[in-house]
């Protein structure tokens, strides 16, 4: 047996003894610069050691390490153990979150540098890391429920880092509401696991058969879950507008890891969720829906920051879509090459918004690729991963999940037309971002021109490191083997791929010509108005009710019932009033009288029953 | 004619009725008490006579056991007496009404 908590033990520290130090510092107002540095090296020390447990589990035989912590609870029959468990699934996102996690540290540190509070930042963004690895390691349902509410707390207080502007607390408020509504599915899910199988362990548990009638229930409630933190439709608003939050926050909560958590928890439970047609069938065209949809408004965004949302929001349409047809392998390797690659794009955002003093309208930028050449450089390797070009990871990824769309039993041409089309989607909107803010010409403000600089070493390291795995990452191939999937396509397999280059292409083409030259500025645009949507039906509805609740049921019922009862004892010590007199003598006399009364009814009623 | 047991009784009868008769009607919490002693007295006549009416020892242990008690409240309630009389000047149990308001 091999030691696991070492991987969670270190973020923990890390967050541990920063906040503590946050937290006395705050007092003395001291800043600690020495916070970023620390964060880094604790994320470093665990995605050493992460790496130390991928070789090891390449050693075992069963493909499984268990590390049992302690008995977490034990309520009558049921007993949860804090157990780690490291699989071929959960080694992929521990090496994503440590490793991704660890660039990304190293990067905030140059990135918040003039931040006033250092420390209270890499104390969060140690807390996620360690409640994102609690999420991929627990080995029991509830664990994974704690890192998936820890890391629901942590994005929170992430978006409203910097919690004076009321927009971004808004931001923050409104990703945490949106991720509660999914939770409500997954604890549905997990009591009816426990229900029907009187244990939460992960593998335990689907070894049971669900009832016919149960297992929909039990699959569309993950699926609501994971709609939620996965940003799915119809859970998905929260995303762009969690863009509030610092750029490395979204880069590695809102684009690399937690947002992927739907995915690990789908191909978790893939054992049971694939043994129901009707649920595959909704995750796979929910899937294909919000990958067009988002890519459509993706389209619409002038803020490089919330263009970048959506196409993550479409790229996690992607993985669902993969998964739904039943090529779990598939959605988890787009996982992998999708955390190098949106990361990246992220990071490099984060350079380009640094550069220019923090603007993040695209059409404020333009032909940037001189000014900012290390960033010019890993953003095209980054583009070109996203677009699917070959041999850049995207490409083996992506075109696995529209070819299966295509080829797979749960596949069909509906769902592969609509990949098709998100992916022309996504190859326009991308190229039309990375033409306005590195090609053409400038329309940088006259006032930042001469501040235009390249990011610092601490920045630029992370970016190069992100590039060259965005570049490779696609040629090791699907990390897991799991689900059904057609291995070999052969011809058809070739003929997507040429399909979908040539679409990739063709994007890239359109977009190329309409915004290299001349550029009309274009203001952001909401072409579906989702967000109205929900506030005219869920936000009035809600307010509505509660105006109902207020005015009519407060007043004609509450208040009414509270009435009447207050006034019932009120009459009721009105009339015991008058038996209290005070007098010794009268308290005496009722006594008697009612000793009396009793020795009456005593003896009137022996005397009835004839006995004495 | 020889002492009958419902002589007793009725004596007994007669003891306890001016006790309570005394407790109802005077006001003076020091005559209250002593009527009290009375009624006492007279359960204690009235299970003498019904433990030789019965031929039982109980009744006899019982009126031991009352006089010891009786002892102990006339002790415990002469000094409620006491003390009601030095904070208020009175030993008027009509004057004594604090506690219906």
């Amino acid at each position: 047996m091999h030691a696991l908590y070492p991987i969670i033990l270190f973020p923990l520290i890390g967050f541990l003894s920063i906040g503590i130090a946050h937290l006395m510092a705050t007092r003395r107002n001291l800043r600690l610069r020495g916070a970023g540095v620390i964060a880094t090296i604790f994320m470093f020390l665990s995605f050493a050691y992460s790496v130390f447990c991928f070789f090891a589990l390449r050693k075992t035989e069963s493909g499984l390490i268990e590390d049992k912590l302690f008995t977490w609870m034990k309520l009558g029959g049921l007993s949860v153990d804090f157990a780690l468990r490291l699989d071929s699934l959960s080694i992929v996102f521990v090496l994503v979150i440590t490793g991704v996690g660890a660039l990304i540290h190293l990067y905030s540190i140059s990135y918040m540098h003039d931040d006033e509070t250092p420390a209270k930042y890499f104390a969060y963004l140690n807390l996620f890391c360690f409640m994102m690895l609690n999420l991929v390691l627990g080995s029991s349902l509830p664990h994974v429920f704690l890192g998936w509410e820890g890391v629901g707390l942590a994005s929170y207080l992430l978006i409203g880092y910097w919690y004076e502007d009321p927009l971004k607390v808004n931001a923050g408020q409104k990703a945490f509401v949106m991720n509660r509504i999914g939770d409500l599915g997954f604890l549905v899910a997990m009591f009816i696991a426990f229900r029907y199988s009187g244990t939460l362990d992960l593998i335990e548990f689907q070894k049971t058969t669900f009832p016919p009638h149960i297992l929909p229930a039990f699959g569309l409630a993950v699926f609501f879950a994971c709609t939620g933190k996965s940003a799915q439709i119809p859970l998905f608003t929260w995303l762009p507008d969690a863009m509030a939050g610092p750029t490395p926050v979204s880069a590695l909560i809102h684009a690399a890891t937690m947002v992927t958590s739907g995915i690990y928890l789908l191909t978790r439970l893939f054992p049971t969720i694939s043994s129901s047609e009707l649920v595959l069938c909704v995750i796979a065209l929910t899937g294909a829906l919000t990958a067009l949809l988002a890519a459509v408004m993706a389209c619409f965004q002038s803020d490089i920051k919330k263009i970048l949302a959506y196409s993550t929001i479409s790229q996690l349409g992607f993985m669902f879509l993969g998964c739904g047809v039943g090529a779990f392998s598939s959605g988890v390797f787009h996982v992998m090459t999708h955390a190098f690659f949106k990361a990246l794009l992220f990071l490099g955002a984060g350079s380009v918004i640094h550069a220019l003093g923090g603007e993040q309208d695209v059409f404020k930028m333009g032909n940037l690729r001189k000014k900012i050449p290390i960033t010019f450089l890993t953003f095209t390797a980054g583009w070109a991963a996203i677009l699917g070009l070959p041999p850049f990871s995207g490409f083996f990824s992506k075109d696995e999940i529209i070819y299966q769309a295509l080829a797979s039993p749960h596949g069909s041409h509906l769902l592969f037309g609509i990949a098709m089309v998100s992916a022309f989607l996504t190859s326009f909107y991308m190229t039309r971002l990375y033409v306005l803010v590195f090609m053409g010409e400038s329309r940088v403000e006259k006032s930042a021109e001469p501040r235009l600089h390249e990011s610092p070493p601490g920045m630029t390291i992370p970016l190069v490191i992100l590039a060259v795995l965005a570049l490779i990452g696609g040629w090791f191939g699907s990390p897991v083997h799991l689900g059904a999937s057609s291995e070999d396509g052969g011809s058809l397999q070739y003929a997507v791929m040429g399909c979908s280059v040539l679409l990739a292409l063709l994007g890239a083409g359109l977009a190329y010509r309409k915004y290299s030259g001349r550029v009309k500025i274009e203001t952001t645009f909401d072409p579906f108005k989702i967000d109205r949507f929900y506030e005219f039906t869920f936000g009035k509805g809600t307010r509505g009710f509660s105006e109902v609740c207020a005015r009519f049921v407060e007043e004609m019922v509450v208040q009414r019932v509270l009435r009447l009862t207050s006034a019932i004892v009120d009459l009721s010590g009105n009339v015991l009033k008058i038996a209290q007199v005070g007098s010794v003598q009268a308290y005496l006399m009722m006594m008697l009288l009612a000793v009396i009364a009793i020795l009456a009814w005593f003896f009137y009623g022996v005397g009835l029953n004839g006995k004495l | 004619m020889e002492l009958q047991p419902w002589m007793v009784l009725i004596v007994s009868m007669i003891v306890f009725g001016i006790g309570l008769l005394g407790v109802m009607i005077r006001k003076n919490l020091l005559i209250m008490l002593m009527c009290i002693e009375l009624m006492l007295n007279g359960v204690n006549l009235s299970f003498v006579a019904f433990s030789k009416i019965h031929h039982l020892i109980e009744g006899d242990l019982t009126v031991l056991f009352v006089m010891t008690v009786a002892a102990a409240e006339s002790a415990v309630g002469l000094g409620l007496v006491i003390a009601l009389f030095r904070t208020l000047r009175t030993a008027d149990s009509d004057q004594i009404q604090m506690l219906r308001d």
